[in-house]
């Protein structure tokens, strides 16, 4: 035992054995560290790993998805479109499927068909999600009884709701006014009645056209009463002024839902105007709105339109026989003489 | 001037000019700025995609604006000059004014008794009603069209030209869309239905009427169109100060090629904004009878 002891103390005061023992150990050392980092990405499941079958159509097929607030039975692909999913919000390098689907760590190969929902607020997302779900909007739809939405019905791609677009993008933007507008129908008719829903209904949804969230906000949906809203007065100018610099008093004061065109309003004002005796103050108010001055001039002009092609029109039937009967008339004296 | 041509001057160099510029800022106008009004038809979106999509349409309608204030600055130049210079009271009073005169109403109602064969047509002097009306409307619908179309186009600046308690209830961005648009739903209409009606395509001069393109009238086309004008110049002589060399084959041939297309896309357009308005009418009857659920066969439960 002593000699084994002196032959190793012997053998490591070589120089070169101990550089070689200390190499060693070294690549070792580094061996250990690769191999435990490329462990740890197996367990982390690289992208890649999913995208091998998902992006086969001959490994997954289409599912059934029963969306658990409102109910609404979708049949949605499986397949994922790997450059559409690099281009969204959570395309980047440092995300992971796994990351949202959380429910599927560790599992290797196949694994079972259904998934739990994404959850995007706990971890990630609680801020907007608190401002949204704290917000009047909210409030006012749950005081209603209306089931309240989930990120994904409003931050849905265009292809998949997988794809959560980005701010600016394009197809989010057109979205949004189609999403806001299912549940503000008369909201969304005067939106393209004004000029800038008209400008989004030619198909051009840039940041320079407002849509509904440049004005009333994102998450932080309020009641322009709240001072706090972003059409309130107080905020109000600088809201328009992020598109009109220079927005005055009186320039914030512009009727951006006009309701000439709104037959509810007709009826609305028809019922205020039965009602004069019992209550004056309905067809006041309907009178100090700046919608009056607007509807009485759409209706000034549906009737100018009317009247000038009725008009005209007959004018112009009544001229063209008439010269088509003198012509005929001329040719017969012609032919008499 | 040889006597025995019978070609007439009608209109000289600078109303055609004017006429030209007119027509070509109309198209622009129309064009860039009917989209945005039929925003729910497929039909709209691609012909607002055709002229540039966003930025690009509106900039090409401003021009075209630019184009219609020159028009009628020219115009107004045009009316100051003989007023002042020339001395010319003819313009705004008598046979040979633009305004409306106590004729006129008698030449109206004249031609009612025509269209219903109780008398002969009457003899009409050098602007016929109708194209009188049409002048004095296109001057109120460029002045209203360029007024709420500044308004429009500088918004931050108009709005603040109003204090702020009275813009609570006269929003002037708001009033002056309504306003532009449905002042050019009368003007487009008009001028591609009525006007081209009323003056191309008449049986006497379909397809195109080349006195405004080239100038000159027929003696014999004039003699029937206007006959009270013909027979005043014959009567003060001043028909054959009037007589022109008619017109090149080259010249109406030009006005042709530039008639015709024109006239065939203020048609396409008229075409569409009519079948356009009588769907959203559908759409509006539909919506106002959704709520009623009668039932045809309920006649017979007797």
């Amino acid at each position: 035992m002593v000699s084994l002891l002196k032959t190793t103390i012997d053998v490591f005061g070589d120089i070169k054995v101990c550089r070689f023992a200390f190499i060693s150990c070294l690549y070792s050392c580094l061996l250990f560290f690769t191999y435990s980092f490329s462990l740890e990405n197996l367990c982390a499941q690289e992208n890649s790993e999913c995208l091998e079958c998902h992006t086969d159509p001959a490994e997954v097929d289409v599912k059934v998805r029963i969306d658990h607030v409102t109910g609404e039975v979708e049949i949605v692909s499986m397949l994922v479109d790997a450059d559409a999913y690099h281009a969204s919000a959570h395309g980047g390098e440092d995300f992971y499927c796994i990351d949202c689907h959380a429910d599927l760590e560790g599992s290797e190969g196949e694994h079972y068909p259904n998934l739990q929902p994404v959850d995007c607020i706990t971890f990630c997302h609680d801020d907007p999600a608190e401002t949204f779900l704290e917000g009047s909007h909210a409030n006012l739809m749950r005081k209603k009884g209306v089931e309240l939405p989930t990120c994904k019905h409003c931050h849905a791609g265009e292809k998949s709701k997988r794809d959560t677009p980005r701010v600016d993008n394009l197809y989010h933007r057109m979205d949004t006014i189609e999403k806001c507008g299912g549940c503000h129908a008369k909201y969304y008719h005067s939106y393209r009645n004004n000029l800038h829903g008209q400008v989004t209904a030619m198909g051009h949804v840039g940041t320079d056209i407002a849509t509904c969230v440049d004005c009333h906000g994102q998450h932080t949906i309020l009641n322009s009463s709240d001072p706090e809203s972003t059409l309130g007065p107080e905020n109000a100018k600088e809201t328009c002024g992020k598109c009109h610099p220079g927005a005055s008093d009186s320039f914030i004061k512009h009727v951006a839902h006009p309701q000439y065109k709104n037959l509810g309003y007709y009826k609305s004002a028809m019922v205020a105007l039965l009602n004069i005796r019992k209550d004056p103050g309905q067809v006041k108010s309907i009178i100090k709105s700046p919608q009056i001055i607007l509807t009485i001039l759409f209706v000034m002009y549906v009737g100018i339109l009317v009247i000038t092609f009725a008009q005209f029109g007959t004018h112009m039937l009544l001229s063209w026989l008439g010269t088509l009967l003198d012509e005929r008339k001329g040719k017969e004296l012609e032919h008499d003489k | 001037m040889t006597s025995n041509n019978n070609t007439i001057l009608r209109f000289g160099l600078f109303h055609r000019f004017g006429h030209f510029l007119i027509i070509i800022s109309f198209f622009g106008l129309v064009l860039t700025g009917m989209p945005l009004v039929f925003k729910e038809y497929a039909w709209a979106r691609f012909l607002y995609n055709l002229m540039g999509g966003y930025p690009t349409a509106g900039n090409i309608h401003r021009i075209c604006a630019l184009i219609t204030f020159l028009a009628a600055f020219l115009h107004f130049a045009f009316l100051t000059f003989e007023t002042l210079v020339r001395k010319n009271r003819n313009i705004f009073w008598g046979p040979e004014s633009l305004l409306i005169q106590p004729k006129d109403i008698l030449n109206v109602l004249g031609d009612v008794l025509w269209f219903f064969r109780l008398g002969k047509r009457p003899q009409f002097d050098r602007y016929i009603y109708w194209e009188k009306f049409e002048y004095l409307s296109l001057m109120w619908g460029t002045m209203v069209m360029g007024v709420t179309g500044f308004i429009l186009w500088f918004p931050v600046q108009s709005a603040s030209l109003i204090p702020a308690y009275v813009a609570t209830f006269i929003d002037l961005p708001s009033i002056a869309l309504v306003a532009h648009r449905y002042e050019a739903l009368l003007a487009a209409g008009f001028i591609f239905s009525i006007h081209f009606l009323h003056t191309h395509l008449l049986p006497e001069n379909i397809p195109v009427d080349e006195a405004m393109f080239t100038g000159r009238i027929d003696e014999g086309h004039m003699k029937h169109e206007r006959g009270a004008y013909y027979e005043r110049l014959k009567e003060e002589g001043q028909l054959e100060e009037l007589k022109v060399q008619p017109a090149s084959r080259k010249a109406k041939f030009v006005s042709k090629l530039m008639g015709l297309p024109l006239l065939a896309v203020g048609l396409l357009m008229v075409g569409f904004m009519l079948s356009s308005l009588i769907c959203s009418i559908v759409f509006v009857i539909a919506d106002l009878t959704k709520n009623i659920n009668f039932d045809i066969f309920s006649i017979f439960a007797f």
